[in-house]
Order: structure tokens, then sequence, then C-alpha cells
């Protein structure tokens, strides 16, 4: 590429950026007003969004504690039933099955896109502006979510409840309030709400809210997101109560060596997570291969569910119980512990892979905090020194796989500071998250939600720019400005055109407009007159076609010595072309809003 | 004018209605009637005697007989089932009282019978949320909490649940109900458990058998009492160094007799107790009178200037003042009272009346174990 034209290129954009910039300090009365505007604005926004996405949240966590009062899957309605014996067996056996009928029928024909909307999509529709999942699809993916985890299937809720956020924020992306990245900062304020309200630390959901959501920290999106979390929280805790995910008593790590053991119990979780990964891709396989129609897959995995709850009823629904249990010195045996990993990560891969609609950050809470209750009942054995007690590794091992399953060190370490408000306990935490994340990044990538966007072609393991980059299609960039030659003309005639035309390349088109070749200047220079252009011509040359996107077309002008790249469609014709100069401009646009997104100001 | 006296007028003219008809019942009868009231006993039956049984007989002529009832529903079952049912009003535990209920025990009563406040609120809104039920009228909150023999610990007074199951610390004799109540949720808390997770993780058999675990603990040093009494005997006696009881009978110990007692408001279980009428009893009529009578507020409050257990009616708690005969103020006495809720438990009635047989069940394995 010419680094000459690309360095004008940075240099006019730069201009053009700096005196943008004079043009909105420039506090005229027009600007001023502007200001007013969009600060009323976001806020209010913020707010509307923040609420209801909080309220659904709310609606939602109690939904499902409802139905699994009512269909006999939390322990406390289920004791209330042992009296009448038979019960309890058969709603273990029917009511998961059940709803993993309704699951999948649901997600077949009410979901566009045939499957429980997540995170992921979340990001994508922060991240770039194509359309997102229509809000038919939301509501009825959220209904297929509520069915999964009231019927007790091992999936989370957290998932859900941030796509609901999402939903919300898309919503109002769609008002015409004239503000920029609207619809992104709108998703994260929904998002952060959410997560405000679901675990009531509003500081963790400002955090997700950027770090998994923007992936960006500007001020613009912060403040906004800042006003939302806080409103989920107020919220959750003025209007609602609801009892905290944990709370346990903890004085302070004792000894300085447990830092050792807190950074190797992260390297274990990590690896667990990679088994987690690959459980849930092995069990999305199995599905496909051995269960034909989609919409039986989930009833499947929850009649299997049952049966393992017959043996195992920990494996039933969210958890809460066993979460607690799991600080508790005395609550389980080490083999116990075992076997209730082993269940609940295999059916939870079981029944996010078969099709449940749900999240994973609840169970990889679940089974990482009985990974880490685990290892601290392990540890005296393999190290026979004083340590700290049961919970803070109970708590570390919680926080390291969830933050490696989920990619959000800094969400899960500020969810400890926040429920506990025990500094020793956050560090101990930020220790193990730290290394889990360390490893697990290498291994598995950012998180579960990058692998699936990734699996749907939105790479953003080198970060926004090339994931951005991607989404973009160089055709937005076509030329119709070119020379063309018909394949029975002459050399003689191509080149007088190309002097006319003040061009060096030409295009050469069969009668169907197909392209054949391209004839560059200095290649017929001294070529007979009489000669057919055809055999003058280049036949391998880079195209792009209408795919093509951004990042695709700098990569492939590596090495080109042309003028510009001609774009032809699926069956080979000539659309126009895309010169040198547009695909660096392309990428300094992009890369320019980017930039401009990730530094704006409120 | 706080409430519309219209909806009043009708609740004045039935409470006149029931007052001649009691009256002309008296009348019509030769020999005094007799009613039969089953309650609890000892300074908390006394408060009873003094703020409902003698006031009605004075206003109506009618005898009120007791019998002793320590709590439950198989007494309930049995009596009725013997076929010559005389009791005609019982003081039960709510979850009792519920699950009583469903299985038919209770005769119902029509709220009408409830007089409004004297500011004429109407009793449905005056009453505690769910205190009136079909089969029942929750009359005051009560409190199962821990308290000591200040004599035995000179030095640190336990101050908590956990040091209730510390022998180490606080080593002597503990003195427990001898009823699958209460027990398990106080091994919980001792781990540290949150009050607003215990039923759902005592709905696990993980949880019950953390809690026999728990309990273990203890095993050697635990003298189970049954009567309401007994606990206090057994603290002021030495028997026992801690004791678990009901917090109006441990206030009456201190405040009246003096007794070195002292109450652990942490973990207190707070419950409520309702007045009913079994099924089949002969006098239902005049049952719902004694009942009617016995609900008024000021009588409620009469009875909580007596005995520290909370009136279930917000007119009768705004009476709530002195002792009738020590002068103390009561109010800080009550189980509600602010500074005793921040880790007080309220028992949860529906789980409690659904697990009756389960939880005798464990109870008979954890004392045979």
């Amino acid at each position: 590429m010419d680094t000459g034209v690309f360095a004008y290129l940075v240099h006019k954009v730069n201009i053009e950026r700096m005196a943008n910039r004079d043009f909105t300090c420039s506090m005229d009365r027009g600007g001023v007003e502007r200001i007013v505007y969009q600060i009323s604005v976001v806020t209010v926004v913020a707010i509307l969004v923040g609420a209801a996405a909080s309220l659904a949240a709310i609606g939602f966590v109690d939904a499902v504690h409802y139905l699994n009062d009512r269909l006999l899957i939390s322990p406390y309605a289920r004791i209330q039933a042992d009296h009448r014996s038979g019960l309890v067996t058969a709603a273990t056996l029917i009511v998961p099955a059940t709803g993993g009928l309704i699951v999948g029928l649901v997600v077949h024909f009410l979901v566009r896109e045939k499957r429980g909307l997540a995170p992921p999509d979340a990001i994508l529709a922060a991240q770039t502006s194509g359309p997102a999942p229509g809000i038919r699809s939301g509501l009825a993916s959220t209904f297929a979510a509520l069915v999964s985890l009231g019927s007790g299937a091992s999936v989370g809720q957290y998932g859900p409840l941030v796509y609901l956020g999402a939903m919300f924020g898309n919503l109002v992306g769609h008002l015409r309030l004239n503000l920029r990245h609207q619809r992104s900062i709108a998703i994260a304020c929904g998002v952060a709400a959410a997560i405000s309200t679901a675990f009531n630390a509003p500081i963790a959901g400002l955090v997700f809210a950027h770090e998994v959501i923007l992936r960006h920290y500007s001020l613009r999106a912060f403040a906004p997101v800042t006003v939302a979390a806080a409103t989920g929280y107020i919220i959750a805790n003025v209007i609602f109560d609801r009892p905290a995910l944990f709370l346990v008593n903890f004085d302070r790590v004792e000894h300085s060596y447990e830092f050792v053991f807190f950074a190797l119990e992260g390297v274990m979780c990590a690896g667990l997570a990679w088994v987690f990964m690959v459980l849930l891709r092995l069990s999305a396989n199995v599905a496909r291969r051995y269960i034909a129609p989609p919409w039986a897959r989930p009833a499947v995995a929850g009649l299997i569910v049952g049966l393992v709850a017959l043996w195992i009823p920990e494996v039933l629904g969210i958890g809460q119980e066993t979460l607690r249990f799991a600080t508790i010195e005395g609550a389980f045996g080490i083999g116990e512990l075992a076997l209730i990993i082993v269940a609940k990560l295999v059916l939870t891969a079981l029944c996010v892979g078969f099709g449940f609609v749900g999240g994973v950050f609840s169970p990889a809470l679940l089974i990482g905090i009985l990974f880490g209750a685990f290892y601290g009942l392990v540890l005296p054995y393999v190290a026979p020194v004083p340590h700290s007690g049961l919970v803070v590794y109970a708590i570390c091992g919680m926080m390291a796989l969830a933050s490696s399953v989920i990619g959000a060190p800094l969400t899960t370490i500020l969810i400890v500071f926040e429920l506990t408000r025990s500094y020793d306990l956050t560090i101990a935490a930020m220790v193990a998250v730290v290394f889990a994340n360390l490893i697990s990044y290498r291994v598995i990538g950012r998180s579960l939600f990058d692998l699936q966007l990734r699996a749907r072609g939105f790479d953003l393991s080198l970060g926004r720019d090339k994931a951005i980059l991607e989404t973009h299609r160089i055709r937005d960039y076509l030329s119709r400005e070119f020379t063309s030659a018909s394949d029975r003309e002459t050399v003689g005639d191509v080149r007088q055109r190309l002097v006319e035309d003040h061009r060096s390349e030409a295009m050469i088109l069969n009668q169907d407009g197909e392209l054949l070749g391209v004839v560059r200047l200095q290649g017929i220079v001294n070529s007979h007159a009489d000669a057919p252009v055809l055999q003058a011509a280049i036949q391998s040359f880079t195209t792009f076609d209408e795919d093509t996107s951004v990042w695709q077309s700098m990569e492939m002008l590596r090495g080109f010595l042309g003028e510009a790249v001609p774009l032809v469609d699926r069956s080979g014709r000539l659309q126009g072309v895309v010169p040198e100069e547009a695909v660096i401009r392309a990428y300094l646009e992009i890369v320019h809003d980017l930039r401009e997104e990730e530094n704006e100001a409120a | 004018m706080k409430r519309p006296s219209l909806r009043v007028f009708p609740l004045i003219v039935i409470g006149l209605l029931a007052f001649f008809a009691v009256s002309s019942a008296q009348g019509e009868s030769e020999a005094p009637e007799v009613l039969t009231v089953v309650t609890w006993g000892g300074s908390y039956e006394d408060s009873q005697r003094r703020a409902y049984f003698e006031p009605f007989t004075n206003a109506t002529g009618i005898e009120i007989e007791t019998v002793h009832y320590d709590g439950g529903v198989k007494v309930l079952r049995e009596h009725l089932a013997s076929g010559d049912v005389q009791w005609d009003v019982i003081d039960m535990i709510q979850s009792d009282a519920s699950a009583a209920c469903e299985e038919g025990l209770l005769a119902l009563i029509d709220p009408a019978i409830l007089a409004p406040a004297p500011d004429g609120t109407p009793a449905q809104e005056d009453f505690m949320a769910e205190a009136i039920h079909r089969c029942f009228i929750t009359q005051i909150v009560f409190s199962t909490v821990i308290a000591f023999d200040d004599r035995a610990f000179p030095g640190v007074k336990p101050d908590s649940v956990e040091d209730f199951f510390d022998l180490e610390a606080f080593p002597g004799k503990r003195a427990l109900r001898k009823s699958p109540v209460g027990l398990f949720e106080w091994a919980l808390l001792s781990l540290s458990v949150p009050r607003e997770q215990l039923y759902d993780l005592l709905s696990t058999r993980r949880g019950l058998e953390l809690a026999s675990r728990r309990l273990d603990d203890i095993r050697d040093a635990i003298i189970w009492w049954t009567r309401g009494d007994e606990s206090v005997e057994l603290l002021t006696s030495g028997q026992a160094v801690m004791a678990t009881g009901y917090n109006g009978r441990f206030f009456h110990a201190r405040a009246m007799e003096g007794a070195p007692i002292s109450v652990i408001w942490d973990g207190q279980l707070i419950g409520f107790n309702s007045w009913a009428i079994p099924r089949g009893s002969g006098q239902a009529d005049l049952a719902a009178d004694f009942i009617a009578f016995a609900t008024r507020s000021e009588n409620m409050a009469a009875q909580a200037n007596l005995i520290s257990y909370g009136p279930a009616r917000k007119s009768a708690q705004q009476r709530v003042g002195l002792h009738t005969d020590a002068g103390v103020p009561m109010r800080p006495y009550m189980p509600t009272a602010p500074s005793h809720m921040a880790n007080a438990v309220i028992r949860d009635h529906q789980w409690y009346s659904q697990t009756v047989e389960l939880r005798e069940q464990w109870f008979r394995e954890w004392l045979a174990h």
C-alpha cells in the first residue's frame, strides 16, 4: 500500500477531527442548548431504561420463584408436599420434561432466531448497527427462559435478565432522539440496571455493562450507565426487598501464604471452565446428532435432569440452598461435593446444549462455590498448614470460575465487594479471579460469549477494531468510475481510452458484463496495437465480492499494486471498483468512529 | 373523622345483639353456665384470667374453667375423637391452628363478631395482616427466646444463639422444649445461616442433617421441658444455666419475682397465638361471644399490661403502657420492640403447619439416635 497516501489521509482525518472539536467547544447559544438537551435526554433515557429493566428483572425473578414453589421444584415446596407420597417424585420426573417441551416449542415456533436470546445478542446489538432480534423474539425467548428456570432446568437466570435489559435498551434505541450512539448506550443502561438489581450490586452492574457489553469506558456512556445502575439499585432496595445472593461471615485472611493457594485455586478454576466449555460444545453436538427435531431436545434434557434429581436433588434449578450450604463448614463431605460438582457441570452443559433457555453465570457461580468448598476441604490434606476456613476458598472458587466463563473479572471482583463489604475477601477473590482469567484467556478465549459470537462471525478476540471492521462491507465504498473494455476490442482502442480517461487500468468485460480480466497501462505500452486486448490482460488479480468486509479487503490489499480493486457479484458480473484510497478511507472512518465513541465526553 | 361511621354501624348493632343474646341466655338458665377454655397455664394464664376471664364472668355471669394445654394438634385430635367434646375455646399457636383447620378439627368463626377499634376502625383493618382466619382469630405476638441465669456467668455474658451452643465458653445445662419447634432454627442460626434462608435450608435433607449434627454438640447438656413455666423453674432453681422459653414468662419471673434471668434477643423466634373453637363444642355461640370479648382492644391491652406479649391489633398496641402491678413500662419487653427485631426469626407458619409429621419423625429419630 502507498504509505504516502495513507499518511496524507490520516493527517486529513485528524485535522477534521480537531476542527470538529473546536466547533463543539465554542459555546454559542445553539451549542449550550444542544448540550442541555443532550444531558437531559440522556438522563431521562437512563432512568427510564434502568427502571424498566430493573422492574422486569424483579418480576422475572419473582415469577421463577413462584413457579418453583408451585411446580414442586424448590425444596421449600417439596418438603411441604412430602406427606403426599409419590407427588414429589412425579413432579420431579414430569415438570422438567414438560417444561423442556414447552421451551422447545416456544423457541422453535415463536423465536425467529430459533434459539434463546442471550448476552451475545446484547453485545452484538450494542457493538454494531445491524438489525437486532425483534421484540416478539425477545419476549418469546424471555418466556422460554422463565419456563426453563421455573421447571427446574439447570440453567442460569442472569443471561435472560441481561437480554431483557438489552431489549428495553434496544427499544429506546429506535426512538428519534438524535443522540450519538444512542442504541449502544441505551442497551448498556438496561443491562447495567438488570445486573444491579439482580445482584443488588450497582457498581458491578455498571462495570459489567462496560466490561462485557460496551467494551470501552467513555464518559458519554459511563454517566448514563451509572444513572441506570443506581436506578436499578434504588428500585431493588427501596421498592422491593430481596435477600442477597450470598451472605457470609468472614474476618480476615489469617496467613499471607494463603494467597498462593488462592492463585492456585484460580488456575484450577480456569481448567474447570475449560472442561465446562468442552462439555457445552459436546452436548450441543450430541443433541444435533441424535435428536433430529430441535424442539424435542430440551424435553429430553429435562427428563434426564428429573431422573438425576431423584438421586441428587441439588441439580434442580438455580440451587440457592446448595449455594448457601457451600459456605457452611460441615454441610458437605468431600465425596458428596465431588459428586454434586460433576452432576451439576454435566447437567448444565446438557440443558444449555440441548436448548433450554438460560444463562451459564448462575450455574458457574454454583459449581464454582462447590469447587471452592471442595478445594478448601481437600487443602488441609495436601498442605497441612493452618488456613482461614472454608468461606474464603468457596467464594474464591465461585468468582474465579464464573469470571472465566463470562469474561468479566472486574465485575465478579466487585460483586464480592458489594455483597460482602469485606475487603479481605475481595482481595482474596481478586487474586483467584486474575489467575483464572490469565489462564482461561489463553486456553479458551475471553469468554463463552465471545466464543459464541465468533461462531457467528463476530470475532472480538483481537479487540473491537477487527470485529467492527468485519461487520462493515467494502461494497459501501464502491465507485462506478472506471474504464471498461469489451473482450473484442484491441490493445490500441483500450490504450487510447485509458489515456483519455487519465487511468492506468481497464476492466475487460464480456457481453453479459462479466469480468474477464484487468489490463494495466504499463503492460500494454509496447504491445502491438492490433492484438486482442484479452491477450494482454492479467489473469490472476484481486477481486472483492459483495460480502467482502473492510477487514478482509485490507488483508487482501497486501502486496496490491493497482489503482482499484474490482468488485463482482456472485455470477461474476462487475459491480464497480473500490479504489485503494477508499479502503484506507473506510478503515480510517470506522476506526475514527470507534475512537471517538471510546473517548467521548459526557 | 377518620372513617365513615356508616361502615361501623352494622358492627355496633351486631355487638349489641351479641351482648343481649348473652344476657338473655344467662337469664334463661338457672344454674351458672360454664365455658371451658384450653390454655397454657402459669403466668400467661394468670394474665388471661385477669384480662379476659374475670371481666367476662362479671359481664355475663358465665364461669370460665381452664384445661391445661402444651401446644400441638395431636391432643385436640384425640379429644375430639373421644366423642365427648368438653372444650369450647382453645388458645393455639397459629401454625397448629392452621393445620387443625385443614384437618377439619375447628369450627368456623364469623369475622363479624370482632368489635371495631374504639375510634371506629373496622376490625379487618385494625388487626395484623392474616390475623383474621375462617377458623381462628390471632390475638398475641409471642416470642420463644433464649434466657440465661445471670448467677452462672459472673464474667462474660452470653449474647447470641451461637453462645447457646458453645459449651466451652459457657458451660452448663441447657433447658429446651421437648418438641420439634425452634431447635433446628437455632441450630442453623448458630452456624451463621441468615434468617431469610432458614426455612429454605431446613426444607432440604442436608439442612435437617446439619441441624441434627449441631444439636449433637450439646446433646449431653440438654434438659427437656414441656410446660411453659418449667423452663423458668429450671433456670431459677439452678438446674440449667440457659433455657429457651416464652418471653412473657421470663419477663414475669424477672420483673415480678426478681429472678436473676436475662433474655438473649438474638434469634428470638416470633410466633402468634390464636383463639379457635373446637369443632363439636356444644357451646360454639358462647365460645364466639368469648372470643369477641377477648379480642376487644381495651381487653387485649389489659393483658399486654400484665405480660409482655404483643397484642395483634393496632388499637390495642397503642394502649400498652405500664405494668398494672409493678408499674414498669411494658413496651421495651415486647418481642416486637425495634431493638429486639434485628435478628428476629418470624416463624414460618405455613412451613410449620405442613411439616408436622416430618418434624415429629425427625425429632423422634434424633432422640433415639
